[in-house]
């Protein structure tokens, strides 16, 4: 076979060009990655399933519009067990990977917290939804909050429950986990600064399989509105039931546990009539019912808190990317840190120093099982 | 005092579903001498059976209850096939480090198939329960007293009274002895595995209307259970009745006088206590008269 002269220089051209066209190639197929920790398996599966959801409707709708510094966003999910040392692990194991430039991290406080240390260490932000107010005043300048921190939700359970429903003498019930600990602290701390009387202070072990006692000593109080902070939907299921059986009727208003789908599912009518914050609430706004509706689409269930701050952490983590114009962990920072008036599935951002998003919560109604948007009170200081 | 008889109706009722558990625990430990660690799943397993006649498939409620039932005992008789019997010429810690395996399997096999999200079970009645002067009884609770007294009767019956029973017996005290008296230990085994799967399944379908239906709810009555068999003196069947009531009435007890966040550690305080000063339970014999 003999090589013309036009072929030959085809052929070198081609030869030459090949490495970098196939480099820029690469190039294009690259991704951004974000990591995330959810609990697939554990007591909370069935919320890590929503929250999943959550972030991967973000993650398509971001792909969808054209990606983020011209490439697409890819996610991977590590399952944290729904333990601490589960997600320790589960972070471990993303934060092994140098090419994720992001991490969302838990709705679980303790998990949040068993996690910050290594936060710390890798020096990457992290999106997370736990809201134990604490977590953002450890001094860990990687930690952003998505959804509003406890010391809001307590402030607007009591500035509700006194000034809307007008009742002053409170039954709180809280978790004694990290989450329900500091949920019934900022709770009795905001009824402090209202006039109020606390007939009761009642913490309770996660898993408890019968809530008798508490009823019965609620019911001694004399205590004419209840306010709670519940981590798992059972418990919350069990205790509904045997407060209603019990014939215990007081105005109840509840941490967002008591509005999820699985709570409403699992209590059914004894929920029926009780109130809750919600930083999730459908009808709020118009993000809020884009969202909803997006997520309805896809999933053909209704959107919850588990599903909406995942969602908003992908999207404002890509924005900051955006915005930041790198990957930089740094300019990321600043780059979320200068959000303003952002209006997510949760709320409009306005990102603080200290890395909380979010600074109020919606009250909602549970209606005979329909969630019925009520007020959003917002906090300003 | 209206409060303490309602402390004692909902700790009876408790205890009642610990005390199904750990009867479980108890024959299956005297005629094998191993602690089966899957005893809790096989009340899990059996709710989620329950979910799927009653719930998914819309079939009456009895039909259910007996095809769940059915379901159990065929777990059981495959459970003591593909767990115990490979080992049971090892010693006791292959069998127990195999049931714990099991436990994880059938935890994940449901998970697997139904998805992590709780479900509802309804009860047996229509009505939730009755106001009786001050007390409130739950209807589930009266049910769950009612099958626990209607079991040991039964139980009790059955082994003293019927052949099976009584070779059942003989097997769990000596098995040479027993096959040299031509009874078919493997067979006798094979009953105990059987019969311990539908009596942990019954304790999981009568509690799974009041905890609801989770993947984590049969190793949370387990673990009580298995205290209550400690209690009890292990191995033995009034002990683990005793065991499972007396713990389910201390801790509701302690819960609501003592400390409620503490509940689960009266449990287990009451468990350490007999563990350091009557390791034997209230019922057990000590290990060298056995011998």
């Amino acid at each position: 076979m003999k090589l013309t002269r036009r072929e030959f220089a085809a052929g070198l051209a081609a030869g030459v060009t090949a490495p970098y066209l196939i480099g820029s190639a690469r190039a294009q197929g690259a991704t951004i990655k974000i990591g995330m920790c959810a609990p697939i398996t554990g007591p909370a599966a069935e919320a890590g399933k929503y929250a999943t959801g959550g972030a991967k409707l973000a993650v398509d709708a971001i792909n969808k519009a054209g990606g983020v510094l011209g490439k697409q966003i890819e996610l991977i999910v590590e399952d944290d067990q729904t333990t601490n040392p589960g997600i320790v692990l589960a972070f471990s194991k993303l934060a092994a990977q140098p090419d994720i430039v992001g991490f969302l991290g838990s709705i679980r406080s303790t998990q949040v917290h068993a996690m910050a240390p290594d936060v710390m260490k890798l020096g990457k932000p992290v999106m997370f939804g736990g809201t134990d107010p604490n977590l953002t005043k450890l001094g860990n300048p990687w930690l952003f909050r998505f959804r509003p921190n406890d010391s809001f939700s307590g402030r607007v359970i009591a500035d509700y429950g006194v000034k809307t429903l007008g009742k002053k003498k409170w039954a709180v019930l809280h978790s004694t986990d990290a989450f329900g600990t500091a949920g019934g602290k900022a709770l009795t701390e905001a009824l402090g600064k209202l006039d109020t009387t606390i007939a009761i202070d009642q913490g309770y072990a996660n898993q408890s399989q019968d809530f008798t006692p508490v009823v019965l000593a609620i019911k001694q109080s004399g205590a004419d509105i209840l306010g709670s902070y519940f981590t798992f939907e059972n418990d919350l299921g069990i205790f509904a039931r045997q407060l209603r059986q019990l014939g215990v009727t007081i105005p109840w208003v509840g941490s967002p546990s008591i509005v999820n789908v699985t709570a409403l599912k699992l209590a059914g009518p004894a929920l029926y009539g009780t109130y809750g914050v919600a930083d999730y609430a459908e009808e709020s706004s118009e993000a809020s019912k884009a969202f909803g509706k997006a997520y309805r689409d896809a999933y053909k269930v209704a959107p919850d808190n588990q599903s909406s701050w995942p969602y908003d952490a992908v999207m404002v983590l890509a924005q900051a990317i955006k915005n930041a114009g790198s990957t930089d962990p740094q300019k990321i920072r600043e780059a979320i840190i200068a959000i303003k008036k952002y209006p997510g599935a949760e709320g409009e951002y306005n990102f603080d120093d200290k890395g909380d998003g979010l600074h109020g919560y919606n009250i909602v109604k549970n209606e005979k099982g329909n969630i019925v948007f009520d007020k959003h009170i917002d906090f300003n200081d | 005092m209206d409060l303490a008889l309602q402390l004692l109706f909902t700790g009876i009722g408790i205890g009642a579903v610990y005390a199904l558990v750990a009867l479980g625990f108890v024959l299956i430990f005297r005629a094998t001498n191993v602690v089966n660690f899957a005893q809790g799943e096989f009340s899990m397993v059996a709710a989620y059976l329950m979910v799927v006649f009653a719930v998914d498939l819309a079939l009456p409620y009895w039909l259910s209850f007996l095809l769940s039932l059915a379901g159990m005992a065929l777990l059981g008789a495959v459970f003591n096939l593909g767990v115990y019997y490979p080992l049971r010429h090892r010693t006791f810690l292959p069998v127990i480090i195999a049931t714990i395996g099991a436990s994880i399997l059938m935890a994940n096999s449901v998970l697997a198939i139904y998805g992590p999200q709780p479900q509802v079970l309804e009860g047996w009645f229509e009505t939730p329960g009755i106001q009786l002067g001050p007390v409130y009884l739950d209807s589930q609770y009266l049910l769950i007293i009612a099958a626990t007294a209607t079991l040991v009767a039964f139980q009790y019956w059955f082994f003293e009274h019927t052949l099976v029973g009584k070779k059942l017996q003989a097997t769990s005290q000596d098995k040479e002895m027993a096959s040299l008296l031509g009874i078919s230990v493997s067979t006798m085994i094979m009953v105990t595995f059987i019969y311990s799967a539908v009596l942990g399944g019954l304790a999981g379908i009568l509690v799974a209307p009041i905890l609801f239906v989770s993947i984590q709810m049969g190793s949370t009555i387990a673990l009580k259970a298995f205290a209550a068999t400690i209690i009890g003196g292990f191995g033995d069947v009034t002990g683990a009745i005793i065991g499972g009531l007396s713990l389910g009435i201390i801790e509701t007890f302690g819960a609501a006088y003592v400390s409620v966040p503490y509940k689960d550690a009266f449990a287990f305080l009451v468990l350490v206590l007999f563990l350091v000063f009557r390791p034997q339970g209230i019922f057990g014999e000590r290990v060298a008269e056995k011998a």
